[in-house]
């Protein structure tokens, strides 16, 4: 044979094992070790972004858009690209001082190298734009879209609606393995937003982005093929009359205290408000620590509910109740007449003293006068666990129901014999005792939520409603609507001759008690009140209305703390709101009071 | 029916062909994507600078088969010394790149001299082979032929540019055995660089291949000079690169040499390594039909550097797969052992060696480059041939193929010296 042809033959030979050797080394690479190394590529080049979904927005009784969202910038960095010299351009552009950028990088390249963080949310647009104008320098720097809540009216429902918040790592700690929350999320905090968050979340989608070897995305991974939408969260349609909310809040301005007006027919809630409250705006973008320590440390207390945390003696807008007890109870009769001498005859000095000698006096004008001698001689009549028994339907000492968050919700107290015995002892306590409940003082504690209730019933003939926010829930995509389960309305047996009796007597409280209560063309039934505090200074003033007396359509609870006697601020506020919302407008005769109660202030209230 | 282009071979060109676009392909995919992003310069150019270039080598190509076939043989010295010429003034005039100062600049224009120098040693040691015509146990010629080779590569050397310098290197065993030598002195000259592979990837089967290998050398020829040339080239060799590999070298070099056998190793991550953990990834997550032309999320985010030129192969394997990868296997070996059979078909020891060598250096670049790619060797920048970018090795590679297929084209003008 040839030589050469030997000689091409083994070199050929020689060609083929060499490829053959790096064949197999791609078999191996390629087919074999395939899913090795398809998990390094996508760990090099695949990040999973989460898409936050559109929360559900809100919309009061008519349909007016409360909140809705509206995009926000949130700037992240992936350490491992990141370049600590940038540290000093980065916070200029984002306005942030130097320190506080390198604690967050810090913290983020604790948290991972690879993975990315906040470096800082709620960026506005043209401060994203500075940003990506130096973005070929900023390696390791990337943002995304997110959403925030964007408030749409005048009015600010701040304690109703709650707000939200980047949900803290401890809480997901506590959290299952099941959750669908993940760092970064947001959270209702509060209110609604709280309540309602596993219907307004929605779901959270994924974006599949590719990026290069700087971190930076450079396109959608494999053409968005995996990517997976969000889907929004339900529309809530709310019980609120947003035009009565603005207005109470303008009637508020500068006190402290709260209101609540519910429908008595259904227990929609049409206003709710506690003064001072915040602007919820602050939580829907960056909130600095600052802000957040003074709303904690105010001591105005304006994260504080009032109108369902915070409980106090209802004073002499407890002695409808007493009276409607005392003749149910045939204690009384509706001919009973008792003399006031400006006190009752078994106390001494300051003790069961009356604000005035009303002489002789029925149930009806006992109403009228608010008498605290004939009141304590109700009490006298009749023993404790009658009061309780009596009063418990009518909703106290219970925590009544609102669609927030059970812990922002105060049962209140209404004391029993047993009550008494273990605060004072068996036989430490007398009748005396507990004759101050007969004028709503005493150990009585009672929401302004209970009240409005109370005096809901007190209006419609004695059925007690659930309060509620939420009239329903509107799924944005299928259109479907959803109702929430409330509790149907509890009728209490009350003899409604009786009844008519009281509430004459809360008729005249409107009529002759002040000239501001009565309603032009409204007829209304109420009750003042004024409860001491723990704190200093005055005592708070209360309100309760129902109206119009004969059909109510709304049942107002009113306390202005600080302010003295309920006629003066409280009644006016309750009535105004009764107005605007049964008339729409305020008669031009009030309006210069209504004018001036705006502008009025609480004693106690400091800065805004 | 003897037509002027009977003996233009239509098999070599073809696989050419497919090489070239299938390298324009991958070059195109690295620097227009989103990859372009990362790039430190503007590489959108580098596929229309390749264009020229292709169409420079098709000039040289179409000159080439109409050279009168004499032309090579007589050119063959001239340009091997002019290529000297130009390694040396590289090493004087020449402009660092990647650390080898072997690029010399005319205007804006940059040419490897490094890889010009393979087309004239290669005619260099082919027309050596034709006036020699040596038998084969000729160690006069062996020197001379050796000597030819060392000549460029110590020049490339001393331009710190070692991975061409491995190519010159790689072609002595391959250019004794095209010259007719014996086999046993070629197993003896291969023996020293599978004991020194062996020797860093595994000391027990660097010290198996040396037992048997001059166990085998030892019975085939029962000669104890054999015996022991055999034993020195094997167990010395790996004994010396252990030596090395433990006393000699250190920091990056050794980082460099060891990198290959286990890439992901956080030692190595930092640098050299981190290529190979990168193609790696590349071309398995290709797996087998690929990721998309453009699609490649390893190509398309700049994981792999050099992915235009040196680490070419990780674009093909991660956008086309193990069919892609394929592909270019086939194509090469169709053009390599085409290109032997051409050149046996010659008859004539210039034929024969040009051919051989063609096929050498192509050989020997796509070994080392892919087997660096899939990290089966260690980082050594050469490119792979028609497929990575770079002006310089595709004219030299497409000379060399040239002119194996003119000598072709007219082979019959050979037959008058009755080879």
């Amino acid at each position: 044979m040839d030589e050469g042809r030997s000689r091409v033959r083994i070199f050929s030979a020689i060609v083929l094992i060499i490829l053959g050797t790096l064949s197999l080394r791609l078999v191996k690479m390629q087919l074999v070790d395939r899913q090795s190394h398809t998990g390094k590529s996508e760990n090099n080049s695949m990040r999973e972004h989460r898409v936050q979904a559109p929360r559900g927005r809100f919309f009061d009784r008519n349909g007016t858009l409360l909140v809705e969202n509206e995009p926000s910038y949130t700037l992240y960095v992936t350490p491992f690209y990141f370049d600590d010299e940038t540290i000093p351009l980065l916070a200029d552009l984002i306005n942030e001082p130097d320190s506080s950028v390198a604690r967050q990088i810090e913290l983020a390249r604790a948290f991972s190298l690879h993975r990315r963080s906040v470096v800082r949310s709620g960026l506005t647009l043209s401060e994203l734009a500075r940003v990506l104008e130096q973005r070929h320098v900023l390696s390791g720097i990337d943002y995304d879209i997110t959403q925030k809540r964007a408030y749409k009216t005048d009015a600010r429902f701040t304690h109703a609606l709650g707000y939200v918040r980047e949900i803290t790592a401890a809480r997901l700690a506590k959290m299952d393995d099941n959750s669908t929350y993940r760092r970064g999320d947001p959270i209702g905090q509060g209110g609604l937003e709280l309540e309602y968050e596993p219907y307004i979340r929605g779901a959270a989608g994924a974006d599949f982005k590719m990026v290069n070897i700087k971190g930076q995305v450079v396109d959608d991974y494999l053409g968005g093929k995996m990517d997976k939408s969000a889907t929004s969260g339900m529309d809530l349609t709310l019980t609120i009359d947003a035009d009565l909310q603005a207005f109470a809040e303008s009637l508020f301005v500068g006190k402290r205290g709260g209101v609540i007006a519910l429908d008595p027919n259904n227990g929609e809630v049409l206003a709710m408000l506690s003064a001072p409250d915040y602007d919820l705006n602050l939580f829907s973008s960056r909130l600095d620590p600052k802000t957040w320590s003074d709303l904690l440390n105010s001591p105005d207390e304006p994260l504080f509910n009032r109108v369902t945390q915070s409980v106090l003696a209802p004073g002499s807008t407890f002695k409808p109740l007493i009276a409607l007890m005392s003749l149910t109870k045939g204690a009384i009769d509706e001919n009973y007449t008792y003399f006031c001498n400006g006190g009752h005859p078994l106390g001494h000095g300051d003790f069961y003293k009356c604000l005035a000698k009303h002489g002789s006096l029925n149930v009806e004008s006992a109403l009228k006068e608010s008498c605290n001698s004939f009141f304590f001689e109700m009490m006298r009549l009749q023993d404790v666990n009658s009061l309780h028994d009596f009063a418990a339907p009518f909703g106290f000492g219970e925590a009544p129901y609102l669609d927030i968050a059970r812990s922002e919700i105060n049962s209140g107290l209404l004391p029993d014999s047993a009550y008494y015995n273990s605060r004072l002892g068996e036989q430490k306590w007398t009748q005396g005792t507990i004759m101050n409940l007969g004028v709503g003082q005493g150990e009585l504690l009672i929401s302004p939520l209970q009240l409005a209730r109370y005096v809901a019933a007190l209006g419609n003939g004695g059925t007690m409603v659930t309060p509620h926010l939420v009239r329903n829930m509107v799924d944005q995509e299928t259109g479907r609507v959803e109702v929430p389960e409330i509790d149907p309305p509890n009728k209490i047996d009350v003899n409604q001759r009786y009844l008519d009796i009281v509430k004459k007597g809360m008729r005249r409280v409107i009529t002759e008690e002040s000239y501001w209560l009565e309603i032009p063309g409204v007829t209304s039934i109420g009750k003042t009140g004024s409860a001491q505090n723990p704190r200093s200074g005055t005592s708070d003033a209360l309100f309760i209305l129902a109206a119009p007396a004969e059909n109510p359509q709304i049942a107002i609870a009113v306390i202005v703390e600080n302010a003295g006697f309920g006629s003066g601020s409280a009644g006016p506020i309750g009535s105004f709101m009764a107005e605007r919302y049964l008339t729409g407008r305020i008669n031009p005769s009030r309006d210069i009071y209504m004018k001036s109660m705006m502008s009025r202030k609480s004693a106690v209230v400091d800065g805004n | 029916m003897r037509t002027w282009y009977r003996n233009l071979d239509p098999i070599s060109l073809i696989a050419w062909i497919g090489l070239v676009l299938f390298g324009l392909v991958a070059i195109y995919s690295a620097t227009h994507g989103p990859a372009s992003e990362v790039a430190s310069f503007e590489p959108k150019d580098n596929f229309n600078k390749q264009l020229i270039w292709l169409g420079i080598s098709v000039l040289g190509l179409l000159i080439a088969l109409v050279l009168p076939i004499r032309f090579f043989q007589l050119a063959a010295f001239p340009i091997y010394g002019i290529t000297l010429l130009l390694l040396v003034a590289a090493l004087i005039f020449g402009r660092e790149v990647n650390g080898a100062k072997s690029w010399l600049y005319f205007g804006s224009t940059g040419i490897q001299v490094s890889e010009l120098a393979k087309v004239g040693t290669v005619m260099a040691i082919a027309q050596l082979v034709g006036i020699r015509r040596p038998k084969t146990m000729d160690l006069k010629f062996a020197f001379m032929l050796v000597g030819l080779i060392m000549l460029p590569a110590t020049l490339i050397v001393l331009q710190n540019d070692t991975g061409t310098a491995l190519v010159f290197f790689g072609l002595i065993p391959i250019a004794l055995f095209w010259s007719g030598l014996e086999f046993n002195l070629l197993l003896i000259m291969i023996s020293p660089a599978i004991a020194g592979y062996l020797a860093v990837v595994s000391q027990t089967w660097a010290f198996v291949f040396a037992v048997l290998f001059t166990g085998y050398m030892w019975w085939r020829t029962r000669d104890k000079r054999i015996g022991v040339v055999s034993a020195v080239s094997t167990f010395g060799v790996a004994a010396f690169t252990q030596f090395a590999i433990t006393k000699v070298l250190s920091g990056y070099q050794l980082a460099r040499v060891l990198s290959f056998t286990n890439p992901g190793d956080e030692a190595f991550r930092q640098n050299v390594g981190y290529h190979q953990v990168n193609s790696m990834a590349a071309i398995g997550s290709g797996g087998f039909a690929g990721k998309g032309f453009m699609e490649g999320t390893q190509t398309q985010g700049g994981f792999v550097m050099e992915q235009s030129t040196d680490f070419i192969f990780s674009v093909v394997g991660e956008e086309f797969g193990f069919i892609g990868t394929m592909i270019i296997l086939i194509l090469f070996a169709t053009l390599l052992i085409r290109l032997v059979q051409l050149g046996a078909n010659m008859k004539h020891p210039f034929g024969v060696m040009m051919a051989g060598g063609a096929t050498g250096v192509f050989l020997i670049h796509v070994f080392i480059n892919i087997g660096m790619a899939t990290s089966l060797l260690p980082v050594v920048g050469i490119p792979l041939p028609f497929i990575s970018y770079g002006g310089s090795a595709l004219l030299a590679n497409s000379a060399l193929l040239s002119i194996v297929l003119a000598l072709h084209l007219k082979k019959d003008d050979f037959s008058i010296y009755g080879y």
